[in-house]
């Protein structure tokens, strides 16, 4: 500017401005559409920040090798180093918190914390059959990985972390990509959270294509039985006991998720699960949110991968729905009281918006059906799955 | 170059892991709301 110092325009390329037109995207649908617009805001933030070039809030590696992705600066060497380095501009602020929060997958597991301190698991525990149902709904993870691997696009610890996606569940699907595919990061977090608020318009067409009317009009009553404390506190415990055996590596997530719910549901600690479910997990989420959206410069996001993933997620979706619809429609089979299929489609977990998918397709079918609390039991249990399902790929995939 | 057996590992070996720690825990859920209610129902 007069030959005083350097303005950004001349740095700006096409992709950045048509990433900020996708950031400025993202809010819009956060604000005017209310779409998970306690993610989408902070993204769409990022999103701008980090395309302005030279504003120094993310910096990035330099690339070595032909065709890497270029992944956030991270500085070796304690506190006094990344003082140092922060200080003197070779860092952003948030490359600290994408070092310190998101590359050690603490920000995931805190969230998560939070999320079971405001979880109610008593209609899983009311139902049992809805693990199976969680269980089975996690299909379409499956399934998109094998795409996702066999077309070529995505390396074996790549595919596993587009798979997860089909789980519908932000905190292991950060946690996972942040293990496996770090440089997927922005885009598969973004679509995770994306679709879980499109649940509502991808559902019903598979609810209604793979459950004949009769059926989804099939009368469930309304009341769960009732849970006792003791179930209520015994509950986190053995659910983390029985899967921290299993599959070890899903430990951490799912002990950070049963601890919050054990704090949520003794009784006496009501005020550590106040915090833990409240200002705690909204700091989390915008830091979160912030770091994901600076992880998508254009040079990132603007390629066949990003478009892959966004129509992968589409495939594990409906696959995951219809894995939790064909396990409800065989359990019927066996079962004296029937049971309404349109519930197994909650096993997708996307906690309560597929719940809620299933009470308006099941009164649209039956008006005097109320699914809600029916179908919380599997998308309750499908949370626990998608964990389960994070930690075996953590385990296997090389 | 695919290498199957592993994707047969994962997405198979995988899956069925899956169900199977979701069974195990459907089962012990069940055993243990059963084993609350009995007693409850005795001690009333």
């Amino acid at each position: 500017m007069f030959g005083l110092y350097e303005m950004a325009f001349g740095g700006l390329t096409w992709g950045n401005i048509l990433m900020l037109v996708i950031g400025g995207g993202l809010i819009y649908l956060g604000v005017a559409k209310k779409m998970e617009p306690v993610l989408l805001v902070p993204i769409g933030l990022g999103v701008i920040m980090v395309n302005i070039p030279m504003s120094g809030l993310m910096i990035y590696a330099p690339v070595t090798e032909p065709g890497a992705v270029p992944m956030p600066l991270m500085v070796q060497g304690g506190i006094g180093a990344l003082g140092e380095a922060m200080g003197s501009g070779k860092i952003g602020l948030l490359n600290v918190l994408y070092q310190f929060g998101i590359s050690n997958e603490l920000i995931p597991l805190l969230i998560f914390l939070g999320v079971g301190a405001m979880s109610d698991f008593s209609p899983a525990m009311s139902r049992p059959i809805s693990f199976l149902f969680g269980a089975t709904a996690q299909l379409g993870v499956f399934i998109v990985f094998l795409i996702a691997y066999v077309t070529g696009l995505f390396t074996v610890s790549q595919a596993a972390c587009v798979g997860i996606i089909g789980g519908s569940d932000g905190p292991p699907t950060v946690y996972l990509t942040a293990a496996l595919a770090p440089e997927l990061l922005g885009p598969i977090t973004l679509v995770a959270y994306s679709y879980m608020a499109l649940v509502p318009i991808l559902q019903p067409p598979v609810i209604r294509a793979l459950i004949p009317k009769k059926q989804r009009q099939i009368y469930m009553k309304p009341q769960t039985r009732e849970v006792s404390h003791l179930e209520k506190v015994i509950f986190p415990i053995a659910v983390f006991v029985v899967s921290a055996l299993f599959v070890p590596k899903a430990a951490p997530l799912i002990g950070m998720l049963m601890f919050g719910n054990l704090l949520y549901v003794t009784g006496v600690t009501d005020r550590l699960a106040a915090s833990a479910g409240g200002v705690f997990v909204d700091v989390l989420t915008f830091l979160l949110g912030i770091c994901v959206g600076a992880l998508m410069p254009a040079i990132v996001f603007l390629n066949i991968h990003t478009l892959a993933i966004i129509g992968l997620a589409v495939v594990a979706f409906a696959f995951g729905t219809a894995g939790g619809i064909w396990a409800a429609r065989i359990a019927n089979l066996f079962l004296k009281e029937k049971i309404n299929p349109i519930i197994g489609a909650a096993g997708v977990s996307a906690v309560p918006m597929a719940a809620r998918v299933a009470q308006v397709e099941g009164q649209k079918a039956n008006p005097r059906n109320f699914l809600l609390m029916h179908a919380l039991g599997p998308n309750m249990a499908g949370a626990i799955a998608t964990s389960v399902v994070a930690g075996i790929f953590m385990s296997i995939v090389p | 170059m695919i290498d199957w057996s592993l994707i047969a590992k994962i997405a198979g070996g995988g899956f069925g892991v899956t169900i199977l720690v979701l069974v195990i825990l459907c089962l012990v859920i069940w055993l243990i709301g059963f084993v609350i209610q009995r007693r409850s129902k005795a001690k009333k």
